[in-house]
């Protein structure tokens, strides 16, 4: 028994140091990023962690794949205490924990577990060797199956142990309650040979859980130990909402942007040490469906080998030593604007992983500081900061849209309307967006709305800006804006525009702009389900497309589908709802060259094969570039926007109902 | 008296300078014209209303110097005093006009497209290359003015005689010849040049990208015709500086200007409001090149611009 | 060295003109603001060569109050220290214009030295006159050379090249010179941010000074009638190119 004590103690000192260097290491490193608030919102962080980390929600988003996930970890869970037990009995062969130890309930448990985990295991293979699914491109394989041959080693060890226990007759509780072990254990006879076994297999399980605790933090399996935390400070607030940076800072501080190592903060280090590449992120890109260069996985890996490679250094504080530029050391520059901030990463990540706040911030460092980004992107960002608009047209054109119509302007001074139709850039320039403006603007009289826009006030909310990185640029807007809305007493806004929607909503309040924001979809839908507006109805298939920024970022989903209910036959695209596959104009890809002219055509042909004559949007973006789409595919598809339908809908019913 | 600043190259006079004198003899007074280095094309200018050519000669006028230049106009002013003295707005005549100016401190009014004899005297003039008009009064004598291109009608004058032709020799002193043109380097065009083309086909930030141009490049070939862009499209680095058509690039004038994908900002169509017709083709039915073109056709440029090329391929082998 | 850009706020106009209910000016309410592009230009190689040479950029501007942004914006570029030459918003004409700065320079060059290069626009985009930079270099007595493509300060000297048909001229000025650039000549950067933070931190000096009577008196503005043309929709779409190549035949140009 001393022998064993000390080998034990041995072992779990090996193990232990390897283990405890590697974390000071990580922790080190995290110390080394930027701060960032996550230490909010407290509640809302316990529920995500039940949800996500114990729940496994995120993880049972793929059915298959979840449950057989959620197999092994929730057999990791109650399989924990079977690692003291097993330690403890491998020193002294008849001592065990106490009070759980005795307890024929929890062998029954460890039983039913220890064959789910190796059930999931052994699925686990299947799913890698056989179905061999296209995310796991790029993924180290080898170290996976190295992980899973170390986890079927764990328990396999274990039931045979308690087998070659009920052989020899050391079982407290009769043995049909640990059915497996008992089966097994006719395996073994009660002689001196399953004796030997006996300490064999208990010696087997602790050293290879050993040397697994000293290879985790080494591989992708330390998600183990930071996906927990990861999910806990993952993001609370609104998902289309980016954290603002700080202006107003002496010269030494003047660096914005991720440009280095150092600069990312703790919570991307820490999202680079959870990942387990397991591709999810990497399966709904729709860059990467599209053959660009952009894998959201391939990109946190990427960033995780750049802080393993310099982080020691860094953290010696080794003289001398200047951390390379994360691009193109760790990524190249079409990986950064290959993104079209869609979010679809971020909402599979089991982990918390929040692959868009990375882009982001190596964008705000190539743009703010290092003037490097795509060549047509600049004329965008010179007219956003000149014109006010990122077509570059004079903002006295503004409502010319709306000029037959007779939609009110508010000019200085005017009493603030009951609700402020902020048109958007793309409705108020572009002759395809013009029509949703239009449209909307007839139903809200139509429905006895007051309203009115500001017109030449109106400029750019800053989003094309922000979402290419140039923070500088957004927050002069943003400043603006709010001092005119705040200036005009204005309490309710009614966009049209997703982008702009998301950026009033979610953004403004951080400017000292908050109001009330809802989404025309959606303030249409209230009017039609109160009986102010109706629609004539119709049998016409209409398929809906979701807009990123308004079902993913906002959770908007119900208001357009009632809208299209009412005016003709929904049809649902596979990819919807929050599952919704990008029109590609996102990330201020409206303003880049045609490298995302793909992401566009693939979207069009997914709502063409539904069969339906109609493409509904919410959007101007995603009316323009899904129109690009279907004509690029030659589909014959009509791509209106709700509002438009809407309209059309009640000219053939007569005019609607005021109250 | 009205003295006119003429350009000349290889015996031929500047079409420009043809339209100045057009508006000098507007004037209502007799016109006698300036050239600079030889009488070679003098002959012709008497078709043109002018009576008397001063030739300056001296060796070191042989390459350009605008102050040079100037110094030959202000020894003829001191001589003759016309009531004006008139240039082509090309960038020589609005240069030697400026320095003349400068050198006599006079106010001078470039790019002029019409004027009133009087004291002051009243012109119309152009801004913003040619989108908005400015009605001044020049408080100066003699006046400096410089005739705004392809502004007013060159004309010939019937039954009129050959022009006397006296050469003079200026005062010129070195200062006057620190500015010259040491070098000349010819460039190897590949191609039409922008300024020479008769057709010219131009696209904007409708065409998309780098790659879009090459449908406008396929149509250009078969025209014949030079290739142009937007300010947009340089400045997104789709195409170089050298192809950029307005205000700030080259200012074109053409038989036929296509404009793809061009909305028709002030900048660019001051670059190309010279041209004889211009066709737009663009998405968009209210785009402010509409007001200034002279056929449209509203669609999407990837569709058309291939199928005129296609019918134009087909008319000519029928 | 010393280099001094004179700049000019101009409107970012769009396709329209409209004027003010006097004609005397452009409608500019609404309207984002620029620096003249050659100017721009101007700026940008004047950093360049004080990048290269070492020294010092100044750039002037003479416009109403609200042009202390444009000087701003060149301060970002690289440029080190602004004048503002203020003004009450109304117009001046190119002979104020010149006037005016040839005073601050005289002040600016006995304080400080001479200005080695001193660069401007060929033409502002609005007025167009073409005479400023000009009239400057009179006064000053250097030697002046305008509508640069290409630039190059060797030993004292500009190497001063213009793109004429058929391809370059090239002059040779000693220094101090004068010159008038175009766009075209350089890309201009985009500024990064701490850049544009810094300019916030640039002395900017600001000077009212006298106008003068006009010499060259506006009058009026007026929008030239042929801005409201009709084009003939010839049709839509690719159906519309037999229509097309028919007015090809008519014109000649097939």
């Amino acid at each position: 028994m001393l022998a064993g004590a000390l080998a034990l103690t041995v072992a779990l000192a090996v193990s232990g140091y390897l283990f405890g260097r590697r974390a000071k290491l990580l922790a080190d490193l995290v110390r080394l990023g930027k701060p960032v608030e996550r230490f909010d919102h407290v509640p809302t962080r316990i529920r995500n962690e039940a949800e996500i980390v114990l729940g496994q929600r995120k993880l049972l988003q793929r059915l298959v794949p979840g449950l057989v996930h959620a197999a092994i970890f929730w057999g990791f869970l109650v399989l924990f205490p079977t690692i003291l037990i097993a330690m403890i009995g491998a020193v002294d062969r008849d001592a065990t924990l106490p009070w759980l130890g005795h307890q024929g309930w929890f062998a029954l448990l460890v039983d039913v577990f220890a064959v789910l985990v190796l059930a999931g295991v052994i699925a686990a293979f299947a799913i890698r060797k056989i179905q061999r699914p296209a995310r796991f491109e790029g993924s180290h394989l080898g170290e996976a199956d190295l992980i899973l041959a170390l986890i079927a080693g764990i328990v396999t060890t274990l039931l045979l142990w308690h087998a070659a226990r009920i052989a020899l007759g050391l079982n407290e509780w009769p043995a049909s309650w640990s059915p497996v072990s008992d089966a097994l254990s006719g395996l073994f006879g009660d002689d001196s040979v399953t004796k030997v076994l006996e300490r064999v297999f208990v010696w087997a399980h602790v050293l290879i859980i050993l040397s697994f605790l000293a290879y985790l933090p080494h591989s992708k399996h330390l998600h183990i130990a930071t996906a927990a935390i990861n999910v806990y400070f993952g993001r609370t607030g609104p998902g289309g909402r980016i954290e603002p940076l700080r202006f107003d800072v002496p010269e030494e501080e003047m660096r914005f942007g991720a440009g280095t190592v150092p600069d990312l903060t703790w919570k991307q280090m820490f999202d680079t040490f959870s990942c387990t590449e397991c591709g999810r992120c990497q399966d709904v890109c729709p860059a990467f469906a599209t053959g660009k260069e952009l894998s959201p996985k391939l990109l946190i890996m990427a960033l995780r080998d750049q802080v393993f490679e310099e982080g020691p250094a860094l953290v010696r504080g080794a003289e001398g030593f200047e951390p390379g530029p994360l691009v193109p050391n760790a990524v190249t520059d079409n990986v950064v604007w290959d993104c079209v901030t869609c979010g679809a990463c971020v909402r599979e990540c089991p982990v918390s992983i929040e692959h868009v706040d990375h882009i982001i911030d190596l964008r705000r460092h190539l743009v703010m500081m290092d003037s490097r980004f795509p060549s047509e992107s600049e004329q965008m960002l010179r007219d956003v900061e000149r014109a006010s608009n990122p077509w570059g047209k004079p903002q006295t054109e503004r409502a010319d849209w709306g000029a037959e119509l007779g939609v009110r302007v508010l000019e200085p001074g005017d009493p603030a309307p009951e609700v402020l139709y902020w048109v958007g850039c793309a409705a108020s320039f572009d002759e395809r967006a013009r029509t949703a403006a239009q449209s909307t603007a007839k139903l809200l009289a139509a429905a006895g709305i007051d309203f009115a826009i500001l017109g030449p006030r109106e400029s750019c909310t800053g989003d094309p800006a922000r979402r290419m990185g140039n923070e500088y640029l957004f927050q002069a807007h943003a400043e603006q804006n709010v001092a005119t809305l705040n200036d005009a007493g204005v309490t309710k806004v009614v966009a049209s525009c997703p982008h702009c929607f998301n950026t009033l909503a979610n953004e403004y309040p951080d400017f000292g702009g908050s109001y009330e924001v809802i989404h025309h979809s959606e303030l249409l839908a209230d009017l039609v389900r109160e009986g102010r507006l109706e629609p004539s109805g119709g049998e016409a298939a209409i398929t809906y497309h979701d807009s990123c920024y308004l079902a993913r970022h906002n959770d908007v989903l119900e208001g357009p589908r009632e809208l299209v209910q009412a005016v003709g036959r929904p049809i649902e695209m596979e990819r919807s709802r929050k599952r919704t596959f990008c029109c590609g104009a996102g990330g201020a890809h409206m303003w880049m060259e045609e490298r995302a002219g793909l992401i566009n055509e693939e979207r069009a042909r997914e709502a063409a094969a539904t069969g339906a004559e109609t493409l509904a949007v919410a959007c101007p973006f995603c009316t323009v570039m899904l129109d690009d789409g279907v004509r690029a595919n030659g589909d014959g598809l009509r791509v209106a926007d709700v509002s438009t339908l809407l309209a059309e809908s009640l000219d053939t019913a007569g005019r609607g109902q005021s109250p | 008296m009205i003295l006119v600043l003429v350009e000349h190259d290889a015996g031929s006079i500047d079409e420009l300078s043809l339209q100045a004198l057009a508006l000098a003899r507007a004037l209502g007074e007799p016109v006698e014209a300036m050239l600079v280095g030889s009488a070679e094309a003098a002959g012709a200018l008497g078709a043109h209303g002018v009576g008397t050519v001063h030739v300056a000669e001296d060796e070191r006028l042989a390459a350009y110097a605008p102050a040079a230049w100037a110094r030959c106009v202000t020894d003829l002013l001191e001589r003759l005093e016309p009531s004006a003295v008139v240039a082509a707005g090309t960038n020589r005549g609005n240069e030697v006009l400026a320095h003349v100016a400068a050198r006599l401190d006079l106010p001078f009014a470039a790019n002029c497209t019409q004027v009133v004899a009087g004291s002051p005297m009243r012109l119309t003039r152009v801004r913003w290359g040619g989108s908005l008009l400015e009605e001044a009064a020049l408080h100066g004598s003699p006046a400096l003015l410089s005739v705004a291109p392809h502004t007013v009608a060159a004309a010939t004058v019937d039954g009129a005689d050959a022009p006397a032709i006296e050469s003079f020799a200026p005062a010129l002193d070195d200062a006057d010849l620190l500015v010259q043109v040491a070098e000349h380097a010819e460039t190897v065009t590949s191609g039409i040049s922008l300024a020479e083309a008769k057709v010219i086909v131009s696209g904007g930030r409708g065409v998309g990208s780098a790659e879009g141009f090459g449908i406008l490049e396929e149509l250009a070939e078969l025209l014949d015709a030079a290739v142009g862009c937007s300010r947009v499209v340089t400045s997104a680095g789709w195409r170089p500086h050298t192809d950029q058509v307005g205000q700030t690039g080259t200012k074109v004038s053409p038989d036929l200007y296509i404009a793809c994908g061009i909305s028709g900002a002030t900048q660019h169509i001051a670059g190309c409001k010279g041209a004889k017709k211009i066709l737009a083709i663009n998405s968009d039915a209210e785009a402010p090149i509409l007001a200034s073109a002279d056929y449209a056709v509203i669609g999407d440029l990837t569709e058309i611009v291939p199928a005129i090329t296609a019918e134009l391929r087909k008319a000519r082998e029928s | 060295m010393r280099i001094l850009v004179c700049v000019k706020r101009v409107p970012l106009t769009g396709g329209r003109m409209v004027l003010t209910a006097d004609e005397q000016a452009l409608e500019t309410r609404h309207l984002g603001f620029t620096i003249s592009p050659h100017e721009e230009c101007g700026v940008e190689e004047a950093v360049r060569i004080i990048e290269q040479h070492g020294g010092e950029t100044t750039v002037l501007a003479l416009g109403p109050p609200e042009a202390e942004e444009q000087i701003r914006e060149t301060l970002a570029i690289g440029a080190d220290r602004g004048i503002l030459l203020a003004t009450d918003g109304e117009e001046w004409d190119p002979h104020a214009t010149a006037a005016a700065i040839v005073t601050t320079i005289g002040s600016e060059e006995a304080a400080g030295g001479a200005f080695d290069l001193i660069v401007f626009g060929n033409e502002s985009a609005d007025s167009g006159n073409y005479q400023v930079g000009i009239r400057v270099a009179h006064a000053l007595g250097r030697p002046v050379v305008t509508g640069l493509k290409g630039l190059a300060i060797e030993d004292g000297r500009a190497r001063c090249e213009q793109e004429v048909p058929g391809g370059r001229d090239v002059y040779l000025v000693p220094l101090p010179a004068v010159v008038t650039v175009l766009e075209g000549i350089n890309l201009p950067r985009y500024p990064s941010v701490p850049a544009k933070l810094r300019a916030r931190q640039k002395p900017v000096e600001r000077i009212e000074p006298e106008r003068p009577e006009p010499r060259l008196e506006k009058l009026r503005l007026v929008v030239p009638a042929g801005q409201a043309k009709q084009a003939e929709i010839l049709g839509q779409g690719p159906e519309a190119a037999p229509a097309v190549v028919g007015v090809m035949r008519d014109l000649g140009v097939m």
